[in-house]
């Protein structure tokens, strides 16, 4: 970049229509920027952010004149502002650092010197700098207002610190985030919306769930010309028939464990229902003796005597006698 | 002899012998039992999907009958498969499987071995004695040990992975079911102890066998098949504890198996003819069990129901007959002529005679205990069973082992000995003869006299019923209490005088004394001013085996039904209500459903009544549809009457009025005769809010039964000029029933319902949506669903549905389709079930012009009821009962006419006109005339019996001006009796000798006939067998000796003096017809149905199959 003064040299006057044509590309690239990013809205932020940029490029252009360039690309130009920003911008961050590493808040000269000094810059060559007479001066940019950030919608009032927090930390958040109000809607009690919400919501479901299911596989009809009114499973052949149409399916299974269980409770206490719940989900093994609830205390008794009872075919399976002779 | 050294090394290491032996036993030993000796050791092993049957004697490779191979198509070893083999059959069939005497009536003791793979099961009979491993360990060792002696047909055997379990409460029981089944075997039988207990005390006899097992396979042939000390069920017969329905029907098989097990297992038979004892016991004892089980009332329904079922099956086909006796050797008497199959053996019985024959058995041993009371018949059967098991334990020789045989007249002995009374009439009248009785039962009251003057007539002449003479009860209430009167019904007497006890009289207020001793009040006020008789009811008891159409007032009905208490009673009023939709009988029906202590099935019956009336008086109905308020205030919830209580079964009989009422409320039919709006709604409502949720029992039978109710409410759809049936113009009605219907069949995929009862009446739903024409016809549906893979229920609904298509929509394809899975399924119930519905439903009949009526299928079915079914009795029957529902005796008409015009008759010895020839026209009038000639003219008709024979006899001309030739054969002139032999100028011709009755059917060179004295000789003798005692003597009694001496002349001479024409008949051929003429014997085969001659399928007449083997007791006797 430090390059750039000697190559240019000779075409001076160039700078300026090249400033001209910078501002004018500015505005333009405004435009631009506005029109392209119109769905990205400019918030007053940006717009800030821009106007700060701007004044870099200024200053960018004014120092390339103040060499003696007449024009710089464009592309030199922006550049040249990055590296000025990230200078400024590391100057900025670094200083910070130190004055907070100094437990103060406020950055003071002697941060920034120490910034630059550690960043490798002569600081004493800057008074001189400084008053250098071919320097130019530039307008200070308009002041805007730092942007605000748009406020989220307040609802009530921010409760203030208590006594022991001090005042610079941060504020409460709005109410509404922390406070828990509990509602009480009426619960629908009218036995007849709830058949009916149970009896249609249930419907829907199995209508939805055997639709889909209809959908994903091979499907038969009942019409030839329109295959998805009426959407049939398509009928397919079990290797064991029998298995599926004689056990009872889990949900049974489970639906008769909870008619059990509710059963159960009706006859000791209503009030343990939930404590029970959260005991019932103990596993499958349950879930299998549940199906012959009748039969448990019989086939519980009968393991018992299990050992006692003598049934050839509980007999173990006896070792081949060796042959006597062949 | 190889077997001789055999046998007495067999005989060393334990007895084997039979009962009729006792000498020199290896010289009378024909060679059957030779190998039952020898073949003791069966070894079964698996190999791939193969099962190889191995013996010590020999090795056959899957028998194609007898076992029956489960072996689902997945993946892992056989046992993981749940891969099975059991041994299944109809009556004795075990021969199929092992060389045995395979005799109900030849007992020996018996040594099983089994070695199967160590991850399966072998049960047999008897005990146990070890199981052993194999050198290898890799295959066990079954050693069964039967030490009583038993029929080999009760031998059983049943080899798989099943899962054991040791009844809780007899430890000397077993059951075993299929893996992954346990819990539903463990809740089925849960049961069988009491039904033990039950049968032992009744009989006071201990179970005869030292252990019992129960084998639940799937596949079955039939869902109960007893063998000695075990019984194979179906495995569809497990259920949950959840499920309502099929406990009872469980229940019921269970305890048939085991009075089987007394009496058809441990107690044999003699002889074929004397089976309907042992079904008789077997099924009365059943009975009585179910009466104690499930109360009287259920009790005496079951009673009332076989009995409509025998007396409408007995109406249909001629006749029952539960003791055939085929008049010694000669057996010339045909008892059953009026059915298409012979009822000389087991094997040519259709399946549902046989099932009848059953039932009417036990009807008539109740009979007997009407008649002898219970106590002696109970004492019958203790000595039945207390002789045969002293027999039991004997020793071979000692000659006791007959007494373990039960033959009618034994039984009837002991009856006699025991009770000290002559039931011989009872026995002629129900045993030794078939048919029933039908009563037309009217009245009037004669006020003067105070007398009833009932009058009672018989029909006795239509076909299946016979005259009955004796008393008859008759049951009269009238104000003053109930009467009984015993009526004896004789010859001539009509009208019978019975006095009346109460006068009429309308003001008193008093109580009405009834039956059972109850005194009610009575609302009189519809009754006949004049009458003092509220009811009358014939033969209560149900002490004949009988129909009755008896004539009252309706308002007798109306009281009959309300206060009746017997539910036969209430059930007969129910049915004669239907003749008076009244608002009073309805305001009685109503009644009745809405009481409680009324029996369930009476409440159900009701249903179906009150939507008949409601239908009839549709104009003038008011409020409701009928039912719709009951079902509300019954089960809807009080607050929203629209939506139904969550579902609590608890309650079985309101369980079952809930199930039924919507399904008859469906088939309310209003002005229009549509379905009301209303009611399908209704209904659509119930399916929509159903919640079982909260109930201990399964719903699946009630929401299938909410499909029937869909079902039932369709009507046939309006049709624009046959439009064809779219999405586009469906009845907005029909598309809800639908759309439910789909989501109920898709959600069976997801969550199949118990038995798939959901699915099945999805399916029959479908096919009644089709038939009705709001959804295109289509078979593919049932097509998919009917393949095997698919649950039984699922098949047969199916099934059913493609026979139905069959038949409407006349397709040849899917008869084809059908034909062929009779053929090749590999489940024998589906393929007996198949021909069942087709006969039941056939796509066409005997005297109906259909296009599906062709050569080929005549063919078809001819084949398959004479070859490659021989190891199927039920199927090879099931194919002739619907070739004879198909073409009837006569020639189906859609085959071409036989070359020969006429034929000789061997017999009358006179040549006829060809009788298959005769046209369709004709045809209903050639089956009387032909069982008439013969003599046999019991069943069919009643018209053509007055005719003199001579007149049907005479005229071959008149025959044949009936006719019509079809135009490619020109008759020309009648031809002369005679011609036809004067035409065979060569000598040597070939004849084709076909016997009516004996089927027999042979190429004969005459040449050879000539001489042979001795073949005709044999022909003659089988001509005699078919005859009817009475009719037979004037046209059939053939003096053989004389005959067989004759040469063939005389044969043509004779036939032209003859006065008797006949079918019995020759065909004459040129030897270059011959191969045309083999095709056509087969279709004059069936015109003749009795079928003894293929139905031995080993061609031996000793068979095994015969029933009685020379030396079966029953001869020997």
């Amino acid at each position: 970049m430090m390059l750039v003064p000697q190559q240019s040299l000779p075409g001076r006057g160039h700078v300026g229509q090249s400033r001209a044509g910078s501002r004018m590309d500015g505005v333009r690239g405004k435009r631009a920027q506005q029109r392209s990013c119109g769905k990205y809205a400019t918030t007053p932020a940006d717009n800030y952010y821009l106007a700060r940029r701007r004044t870099l490029q200024v200053v960018v252009s004014s120092l390339l004149t103040e060499a003696g360039f007449e024009s710089a690309e464009k592309a030199a130009v922006e550049t040249l502002t990055e590296m000025l920003q990230s200078y400024v911008s590391e100057i900025g961050r670094s200083a910070k650092s130190y004055c907070e590493h100094t437990a103060r808040t406020q950055p003071t000269l002697s941060d920034i010197v120490v910034t630059l000094v550690e960043m490798g810059f002569n600081v004493d060559t800057l008074p001189a700098y400084a008053k250098r007479s071919q320097r130019m001066v530039i307008t200070a940019p308009p002041v805007t207002n730092q942007p605000v950030t748009p406020k989220a919608l307040t609802a009530g009032q921010n409760k203030p610190h208590p006594s022991h927090i001090p005042s610079h930390f941060p504020e409460f958040p709005d109410p509404h985030t922390y406070i828990k109000t509990p509602t009480y809607r009426e619960p629908v009690s009218d036995y007849q919306v709830l058949r009916e919400k149970a009896a249609s919501q249930r419907r829907d479901v199995e209508r939805a769930l055997t639709r889909f299911m209809a959908k994903t596989g091979e499907t038969q009809s009942l019409f030839k010309d329109d295959v998805s009114t009426f959407p049939l499973i398509a009928a397919r052949p079990f290797t064991i028939p029998y298995l599926t149409a004689l056990l009872p399916s889990e949900l049974e299974m489970q639906q008769m464990e909870e008619t059990d269980s509710s059963e159960q409770d009706d006859q000791t206490d209503t009030e343990n229902l939930p404590l029970h719940m959260s005991t019932d989900d103990s596993g499958t093994e349950k879930e299998n003796a549940s199906v012959l609830q009748q039969n448990t205390s019989l086939s519980g008794s009968r393991n018992g005597e299990e050992n006692m009872i003598d049934n050839p075919y509980l007999r173990p399976v006896k070792k081949p006698k060796i042959r006597r002779k062949k | 002899m190889i077997w001789k050294q055999l046998l007495s090394i067999m005989i060393q290491h334990w007895r084997f012998v039979t009962t009729s032996q006792s000498s020199g036993i290896s010289t009378i030993f024909p060679m059957p039992m030779l190998l039952q000796s020898v073949l003791w050791t069966q070894m079964l092993e698996m190999e791939n999907s193969a099962l190889r049957f191995r013996q010590s004697c020999g090795s056959m490779l899957m028998p194609k009958g007898g076992l029956h191979f489960v072996v689902p198509n997945v993946e892992g070893s056989m046992a993981e498969r749940g891969a099975h083999v059991f041994s299944c059959g109809y009556q004795n069939s075990t021969r199929f499987w092992f060389p045995c005497v395979d005799s109900y009536s030849e007992l020996c003791t018996w040594k099983l071995e089994y070695t199967v793979d160590a991850a399966m099961v072998a049960v047999s009979n008897g005990d146990l004695v070890e199981t052993v491993y194999t050198h290898d360990m890799r295959k066990k060792t079954f050693h069964y040990m039967l030490t009583i002696p038993t029929a080999a047909s009760n031998i059983s055997l049943a080899i798989g992975p099943f899962e054991i379990l040791v009844d809780p409460y007899m430890h000397e029981v077993t059951h075993f079911c299929l893996p992954q089944l346990l819990p539903l075997l463990k809740h089925t039988t849960s049961y069988l102890h009491e039904v033990f207990e039950f049968y032992e005390e009744i009989l006071t006899c201990r179970y005869p066998y030292s252990c019992f097992k129960t084998v639940f396979i799937d596949e079955a042939y039939v869902e109960v098949a007893a063998y000695a000390s075990m019984s194979i069920f179906s495995t569809n017969l497990l259920h949950s504890a959840m499920i309502i329905d099929e406990t009872p029907l469980t229940r019921r098989c269970l305890a048939q198996a085991l009075a089987q097990q007394f009496f058809g297992c441990f107690i044999s038979r003699m002889s074929w003819s004397d089976e309907w004892v042992l079904k008789g016991i077997s099924g009365y004892i059943y009975g009585l069990w179910m009466k104690k089980t499930f109360g009287v009332n259920e009790y005496r329904h079951w009673i009332k129901q076989e009995l409509d079922q025998i007396v409408a099956y007995e109406l249909k086909t001629g006749g029952v007959l539960l003791h055939p006796i085929f008049g010694g050797g000669k057996e010339k008497d045909n008892p059953a002529s009026h059915l298409h199959f012979s009822i000389k053996h087991p094997h040519t019985l259709s399946w549902e005679y046989y099932t009848m024959f059953q039932c009417k058995a036990h009807l008539v041993m109740r009979l007997i205990e009407n008649r002898i009371s219970m106590e002696f018949m109970l004492q019958v059967f203790n000595k039945l069973l207390s002789l045969a098991s002293t027999a039991s334990s004997q020793k071979f020789q000692s000659h006791m082992w007959s007494q373990m045989l039960v033959s009618t007249s034994g039984f009837l002995k002991s009856i006699s000995n025991v009770s000290g009374k002559d039931i011989q009439p009872l026995i002629k009248q129900w045993v030794d003869q078939s048919s029933v009785v039908k009563f037309y039962g009217s009245f009037a009251f004669n006020r003067k006299r105070n007398v009833l003057e009932l009058e009672i007539k018989q029909d006795y002449t239509s076909p299946g019923t016979q005259k009955y003479v004796g008393p008859l009860k008759v049951t009269v209430q009238e104000l003053d209490g109930s009467f009984n009167h015993t009526l004896q019904i004789e010859e001539n007497s009509l009208k019978h005088d019975i006095p009346c006890h109460s006068k009429s009289r309308r003001n008193k207020k008093k109580k009405i004394p009834l039956m059972n001793g109850e005194e009610v009040d009575m609302d009189l006020s519809a009754m006949d001013a004049d009458s003092p008789l509220l009811w009358i009811r014939i033969d209560p008891d149900m002490s004949v085996l009988r129909k009755v159409e008896f004539e009252q007032a309706d308002f007798m009905w109306q009281y009959q039904l309300r206060y009746e208490r017997d539910v036969v009673a209430q059930e007969e009023a129910i049915l004669a209500l239907e003749k008076f939709p009244t608002p009073a009988s309805r305001l009685a029906l109503t009644d009745i459903l809405e009481q409680e202590q009324c029996f369930y099935r009476v409440r159900m019956m009701a249903c179906f009544c009150l939507a008949k009336i409601a239908n009839s008086m549709v104009s003038t109905w008011t409020g409701p549809p009928a039912m719709k308020s009951l079902f509300t205030r019954m089960f809807c919830c009080k607050s929203c009457p629209n939506i139904v209580k969550t579902n609590n079964f608890m309650n079985f009989q309101s369980y079952f009025l809930q199930k039924t009422m919507p399904v008859a409320m469906a088939l309310l039919r209003d002005v229009h005769n549509l379905c009301p709006k209303e009611v399908l709604t209704f209904i659509l409502d119930l399916i929509k809010y159903n919640d079982n949720r909260k109930n201990k029992f399964s719903d699946n039978y009630y929401r299938a039964e909410l499909i029937d109710a869909l079902a039932n409410s369709v009507t046939p759809a309006v049709s624009v000029n046959n439009e064809v049936r779219t999405l586009d113009n469906l009845n907005p009605d029909v598309r809800l029933i639908l759309e439910e219907i789909t989501r109920f069949l898709n959600m069976e995929k997801l969550l199949p319902s118990y038995r798939h009862t959901i699915t099945v009446s999805c399916l029959k739903a479908i096919r009644v949506l089709q038939k009705n024409g709001h959804v295109p016809s289509d078979p593919a549906l049932f097509k998919s669903y009917a393949e095997y893979g698919h649950f039984v229920d699922i098949r047969i609904a199916a099934l059913e549905a493609v026979v139905d298509y069959t038949k409407v929509d006349r397709s040849y394809e899917e008869l084809q389709w059908l034909l062929t899975m009779v053929q090749n399924d590999p489940v024998p119930y589906v393929r007996h079930k198949i021909l069942e519905m087709l006969t039941k439903n056939p796509p066409f009949t005997k005297n109906m012009e259909s296009p599906l009526c062709n050569e080929a299928l005549v063919d078809q079915l001819w084949k398959l009821m004479n070859s490659g079914t021989s190891h199927d009795w039920r199927l090879r029957c099931g194919a002739v009962d619907l070739y004879f529902t198909l073409f009837g005796l006569s020639r189906p008409s859609c085959l071409p006419l036989p070359e020969l015009g006429l034929v000789l008759n061997l017999k009358e010895k006179k040549a006829v006109l060809n009788p298959t020839i005769i046209p369709e026209s004709v045809a209903n009038n050639q089956e009387p005339v032909i069982s008439a000639n013969n003599g046999q003219s019991m069943g069919f008709q009643s018209t053509e019996d007055d005719h003199p024979i001579k007149e049907t006899a005479t005229s071959i001309s008149s025959h044949q001006q009936g006719v019509k030739r079809k135009a490619d054969m020109p008759l020309g002139s009648p031809l002369e009796p005679g011609q036809i032999l004067e035409k065979n100028e060569d000598s040597k011709v070939k004849l084709k000798i076909r016997f009516s009755n004996s089927q027999e059917e042979e190429e004969v060179d005459m040449d050879t006939v000539h001489d042979s004295q001795a073949f005709i000789y044999h022909h003659l003798n089988m001509l005699e067998r078919p005859s009817t005692p009475g009719k037979e003597q004037s046209s059939g009694e053939i003096n053989m000796h004389p005959v067989s001496a004759t040469p063939l002349s005389i044969f043509s001479k004779e036939s032209n003096s003859s006065k008797h024409s006949d079918h019995h008949h020759h065909h004459h051929h040129e030897h270059k017809k011959k191969k045309k003429k083999h095709k056509h014997k087969h279709k004059h085969k069936h015109k003749h149905d009795n079928k003894e001659k293929d139905k031995e399928p080993f061609g031996f007449s000793n068979s095994p199959a015969s029933g009685r083997s020379i030396r079966s007791p029953s001869l020997s006797d």
